[in-house]
């Protein structure tokens, strides 16, 4: 008897014992010839079924239901959370004022540099979406993106330290958004319904619409499962640059911008979770997930791209 | 559970029950799958979690080419542990008691975690196809085919996979237990 028909008659030998219920014995009675080299696999693979025990601990199986419908419904209300009803319509209108008329001043200031636990929090926000979308190309959209997810670490190390889990996971939230948006920059998905693109000036493409995401490989998990190639063909149109040199200068500066960003938060978010009280440590944990995640996720989209 | 395909589809639009049934379908098996590449039942927790919100973000970008859902969620989880191992590599923790199920008898819960622990000890001796293979077959329950799916394998190869895999840790927990 070759390998292969020993391999099939243990197979099938399997299938009786785990999934058809029969006994040992029984399956033996079989292939009374292979009996001899059946019996220690057979009973091996009833050891190895043995860890089919190991359930997940009901604690853990309630939090990560818990998390994960917390997900799920946030990624069902995504579309209308990055729309400008997410702020409240006073610092909409405030930040849209401050952007444009008192650039540079120190109202401008003393938001930017606010906390989430400060009344300016909710103006900070609001700048910062109308300078995503009043900034024209998409390479400076990324940059800003960039920096916007750096920011969002500051204040989760923050807002841990002060022991506010709910709001860690909030921003955290955010976090995971912008680090999203900046893949999608990269990536040139610009046909998106995200607020920024949808009010910028549309990319020449030269097309009616943009060009569909072209079908992932299978055998690649997300982020490499859900990366398209770049659509980066033609430069100067969709990112900015003038020329192939203006883009290979722009995406290396940010690269290392995000090498930089990724190390350093990498940094900020292990230190804090040694700090902080067990109470917000799941959430910290959390964030460093989706911090290491997201960066990584974004330097291999402009990895791609090379 | 519903059929397959129209879960997916629903869960594709955000439809929040359709992709809560497919999460309770296959959280327990995922888990396990993982704990047994792994070795480590509460580093697992992480990673299992991780695998579904991962799959949230990247549900939309899965087509149906033949291979069922359950083969791109495994290969999601099986990336996760690649990842996994890339970062960290650190020593598996104990079992805990209320990992096991048994029922309510001590003793019996007892004996079922050192079982458990022996093979996801002898389990890590194996190469990394085999110990994918018996992941897939005994713990998460997948049939050859299934497995086949997963790996991109053919049937004869998950089966050969599968017979030195159990040759292997036939031989790695008679090592265990002389030890």
């Amino acid at each position: 008897m070759n390998n292969k028909e020993f391999d099939n008659i243990l197979n099938e030998c399997l299938e009786r014992l785990l999934v058809k219920g029969e006994s040992l014995e029984q399956c033996l009675e079989r292939y009374p010839q292979q009996a001899a080299e059946l019996k220690p696999l057979l009973e091996t693979a009833l050891a190895a079924k043995e860890a089919s025990a190991i359930q997940p601990r009901p604690d853990f199986r309630a939090r990560a239901r818990y998390q994960f419908q917390s997900a799920l419904q946030e990624t069902a209300s995504r579309k209308s959370r990055l729309s400008w009803g997410w702020f409240p319509r006073w610092a909409t209108v405030v930040a849209i004022v401050l952007v444009l008329v008192l650039a540079g001043g120190g109202t401008v200031f003393a938001a930017e540099s606010s906390m989430p636990d400060s009344p300016l929090y909710s103006v900070k926000l609001a700048t910062e979406q109308v300078r995503l979308t009043l900034t024209p190309s998409q390479m400076g959209k990324a940059r800003l993106c960039a920096e916007l997810a750096d920011r969002r670490v500051t204040e989760i190390a923050y807002m841990a330290g002060k022991g506010d889990a709910g709001q860690v996971e909030l921003i955290t939230r955010r976090l995971d958004e912008k680090l999203e948006l900046l893949v999608v920059l990269i990536e040139g998905r610009g046909g998106l319904s995200l607020p920024g693109m949808l009010m910028a000036p549309p990319p020449d493409t030269g097309e009616a619409e943009a060009p569909p995401v072209p079908p992932p490989a299978e055998d690649t998990a997300p982020p490499p499962e859900a990366s398209p190639p770049a659509v980066i063909t033609e430069p100067g149109k969709g990112w900015g640059g003038k020329d192939a040199d203006d883009l290979d200068g722009n995406r290396v500066r940010l690269r290392n911008t995000l090498v930089s960003d990724a190390a350093h938060n990498r940094v900020v978010l292990r230190a804090a979770l040694d700090e902080m009280p067990e109470s917000v440590k799941p959430a910290l944990r959390r964030a460093i997930v989706v911090s290491e995640d997201g960066y990584e996720e974004v330097l291999e989209a402009l990895e791609a791209l090379e | 559970m519903q059929d397959e395909e129209s879960l997916v589809r629903r869960a594709q639009k955000h439809d929040q029950e359709a992709f809560a049934q497919l999460y309770e379908e296959y959280f327990d098996r995922i888990y396990r799958y993982i704990t047994l590449k792994i070795g480590d039942a509460v580093e697992a927790e992480d990673l299992t979690q991780q695998v579904f919100l991962n799959t949230l973000r990247s549900i939309s970008s899965f087509k149906w080419r033949g291979k069922p859902f359950s083969a791109w969620l495994y290969r999601i989880a099986h990336n996760q542990v690649v990842d996994y191992f890339r970062k960290k590599r650190r020593t598996a923790m104990p079992l805990e008691e209320n990992l096991v199920s048994g029922g309510d008898n001590p003793q019996q819960v007892t004996e079922r975690k050192l079982d458990i622990e022996r093979v996801l000890s002898a389990a890590r001796h194996l190469t990394e196809a085999q110990r994918e293979v018996i992941s897939l077959r005994f713990t998460s329950e997948l049939s050859i085919a299934q497995v086949a799916g997963v790996m991109g394998k053919s049937q004869g190869a998950v089966k050969a996979l599968q017979h030195s895999g159990i040759v292997a840790l036939r031989k790695a927990l008679s090592v265990t237990e002389n030890e």
